[in-house]
């Protein structure tokens, strides 16, 4: 599955949409952010509430492809710009991270 | 007397922080911007406090040594010492404790230890910005049982505060909060709140001081004497925040 197909498939908003377009690996979801630099997988998707530009630091250093803030959080602006920048799309969801995950891990683990 | 304070300031040592803002500009900044009283607290580790040290003696500023310490809910906490000794000790208590994150100098920045000349004494090779191993409650116990002023860094913030991870300020040991704006009630405990500049840049020194209501000749003091004297005014709510000035 590909970034763009996120945004019909879990019904999400498109907060920063200038990314390259390519294949997600697989998903990660924690709000700690130590933890995401740790264990999340390059070209991966994090599913998380922390919607700061830290999050967006952190999404760069490890390669991940998006970033998906669940429980539609307010996204500030030095976020949505330092995505742009780094070029990593983020997304909002109205729903919880545990839906969110759940649905995203149906998406591209589902055997 | 009325003395503008600023105890939360970081060095070339943080990685977030400019390679420029040696323990020694800040000093000079400190001095030049009107502040009396300033502590350096980079994360996680104490290594450029020597440096500091010699620095504000040589600008005639005031100084505290100290640690801006990342607990393992990624909340920052200022832990501040009377003596150098005391925060070095305190800073190689925490060295065991940090995540052992991939640690890549491009992406995050370097972490360098100088002397007060600006002198390169070491590279860290281990990433300070990473979080400890060790609960913010327990975090702060350990600091006030060492004798250092515990103040909750920045509680209003958005992300590594208190309001941010734990949602709410647990009773613990602090002197005092910090933080950006007019906190709300429950961010304080009835504590004093001081603002702080954060310093990462040379232009952030001395953005967001706080004045201090210190005995006459409080400033004359080093070490013990002098945290104690802040201590004391920051209990007894003797501090001007930079919102009310």
């Amino acid at each position: 599955m590909r970034i763009s197909e996120l945004v019909l498939s879990l019904g999400l908003e498109v907060a920063q949409g200038g990314y390259a377009d390519r294949e997600i690996s697989t998903g990660y979801s924690s709000d700690l952010l130590s933890d995401v630099m740790a264990n999340a997988k390059a070209d991966g998707v994090l599913v998380t509430v922390q919607a700061h530009k830290n999050a967006v630091a952190v999404a760069s250093l490890v390669g991940l492809a998006a970033i998906v803030v669940c429980n539609s959080r307010p996204l500030p602006d030095d976020m949505v710009e330092a995505a742009r920048n780094e070029g990593v799309a983020v997304f909002r969801s109205s729903e919880t991270a545990f839906e969110v995950s759940g649905r995203l891990w149906a998406l591209l683990h589902r055997p | 007397m009325k003395v503008l304070a600023d105890l939360h300031n970081h060095s070339c040592l943080s990685p977030c922080a400019s390679l420029e803002l040696s323990p020694s500009l800040l000093a000079r900044l400190a001095r030049e911007r009107g502040l009396g009283l300033v502590a350096l607290t980079d994360h996680n580790s104490a290594l450029n406090c020597p440096a500091f040290e010699e620095a504000c003696r040589r600008e005639g500023l005031a100084a505290l040594f100290g640690i801006e310490a990342n607990s393992v809910e990624e909340v920052h906490v200022l832990c501040l010492f009377g003596s150098v000794a005391e925060a070095l000790d305190f800073g190689a208590s925490l060295r065991g404790l940090l995540a052992p994150l991939p640690y890549d100098p491009e992406k995050l920045g370097d972490q360098v230890v100088v002397d007060a000349d600006e002198g390169v004494l070491e590279l860290v090779d281990q990433y300070l910005g990473a979080s400890l191993g060790i609960g913010f409650g327990e975090l702060c116990e350990d600091a006030a049982a060492r004798g250092a002023i515990v103040i909750p860094a920045h509680v209003d913030r958005p992300m590594f505060s208190v309001s941010s991870q734990l949602g709410f300020l647990p009773a613990g040991p602090y002197d005092a909060v910090e933080s950006l704006r007019e906190p709300p009630p429950a961010l304080t405990l009835g504590l004093a709140a001081v603002s702080g500049s954060d310093a990462h840049y040379p232009e952030h020194v001395c953005r967001r001081p706080f004045v201090a209501e210190l005995p006459d000749g409080a400033l004359g003091e080093r070490g013990e004497p002098l945290l104690e004297a802040l201590r004391e005014a920051l209990r007894a709510g003797r501090v001007r925040p930079s919102w009310a000035a």
